[in-house]
């Protein structure tokens, strides 16, 4: 192929002369400074980071997304607080993201116990480690007033719930109610018997 | 942030303001502000597992107190209250749970003089239930549907139990 001579160039033989500015120092025929436009930019960023800073939650995420797992959509606007976390996505139930159990397993096993060994094993070994680290006191003092509510029979706020006894349940929203019956039972067994279960909201 | 007064020209009222660092800024809280944001709000509704389960046998000894109990199979709901063993039985409407007469029957329950005392922890009590079987699924979300509504209308104690675990339970 042969090597041709270069066409006509932006600012050389096409002039821009739109964007190059006319007066003041920057005027004449050399002129090669371009002054943008930014406002419409700021503008944008502006509105960006107002957005963005209205949504902004400075909690935190309690919960991890899960393959296979979409929330149930609900109304209630109260915080989940921290907590164990037993999932049940549509293929296995996991604790603390490790696996217990196919969901499959468990609805297959009638047996007598209704509730679910391996999972029960886990909790109760929590269970003990939460319950020691409320009676040393090594829980923030919101959480110690929740305890002391708890043990007068009085409901503690959204968010100050008692750590002792507390779990999440985080569940897919086409779950059959078999396998929340048994997990709830078995939570209650080794000693879960405040749940929350974790909502989308609507 | 930096200005400077005209371009030149002694005549010349215009000010140029330093726009770089204020792009700077907003560019970098813009970028962290995507990074860090939460886009699904993940709230809760707290529950007590309650009534008498198959494992654990805790049979609820006080009797004299009327209790609202909701049982939710997958073609119809069942609410029922105990003592005076009075059941209401809500259809489903189509393939879906008729949730607006559920709504209206729990919403007449609350304002019944068993329950409208608001300074009676009993009042607030409700024991919901779920009976799925292989063969007729009950699906979690219909299960937290219940529940979310029976929040909502002060019910704020709920009980998770077992079909069995009822204290009025349809005899089916």
């Amino acid at each position: 192929m042969p090597v041709h001579i270069a066409g006509p160039r932006l600012y050389k033989s096409v002039k821009f002369r739109h964007l190059v500015k006319k007066s003041g120092s920057t005027s004449g025929a050399r002129a090669s400074n371009i002054s943008l436009n930014l406002t419409p930019f700021v503008d944008m960023m502006t509105i960006l980071v107002t957005f963005l800073l209205m949504v902004f939650k400075a909690d935190g995420t309690l919960l991890q997304a899960q393959a296979g797992l979409e929330l149930p959509m609900a109304s209630s606007q109260q915080a989940l607080q921290t907590a164990p976390v037993i999932i049940v996505t549509k293929n296995e139930i996991s604790y603390e993201g490790q696996h217990v159990a196919s969901t499959d397993e468990v609805l297959r096993d009638d047996s007598p116990t209704f509730k679910i060994d391996a999972l029960y094993e886990r909790l109760d070994s929590a269970a003990q480690k939460i319950k020691k680290q409320v009676a040393e006191g090594a829980i923030p003092k919101n959480l110690q007033d929740g305890c002391e509510k708890a043990k007068q029979n009085l409901r503690p706020e959204p968010g100050s719930f008692c750590p002792d006894g507390l779990a999440i349940l985080q569940a897919d929203k086409e779950t059959d109610a078999r396998l929340i019956n048994k997990i709830v039972n078995t939570a209650k067994a080794a000693g879960f018997d405040n749940l929350l279960f974790a909502i989308k909201n609507k | 942030m930096g200005a400077s007064l005209g371009t030149g020209d002694k005549k010349s009222v215009n000010v140029e303001l330093n726009i770089v660092p204020f792009i700077d800024l907003m560019s970098c809280l813009t970028a962290f502000l995507l990074v860090t944001a939460v886009w699904v709000n993940i709230a809760q509704i707290n529950i007590q597992p309650k009534g008498k389960t198959r494992d654990t046998q805790n049979v609820d000894q006080d009797t004299d107190v009327v209790r609202l109990s909701v049982l939710i199979q997958s073609d119809k709901i069942w609410i029922g209250l105990s003592r005076v063993n009075e059941f209401q039985e809500i259809p489903n409407k189509g393939d879906e749970k008729d949730w607006d007469k559920f709504e209206s029957t729990l919403k007449d329950e609350k304002a019944s003089s068993f329950f409208q005392d608001d300074n009676d922890p009993n009042s607030h009590r409700i024991e919901i239930a779920a009976e799925s079987t292989s063969a007729a699924v009950v699906q979690y979300q219909d299960l937290i549907h219940a529940m979310d509504i029976a929040v909502k209308l002060k019910f704020d104690d709920v009980g998770l139990t077992d079909p069995a675990g009822l204290s009025a339970r349809p005899s089916l």
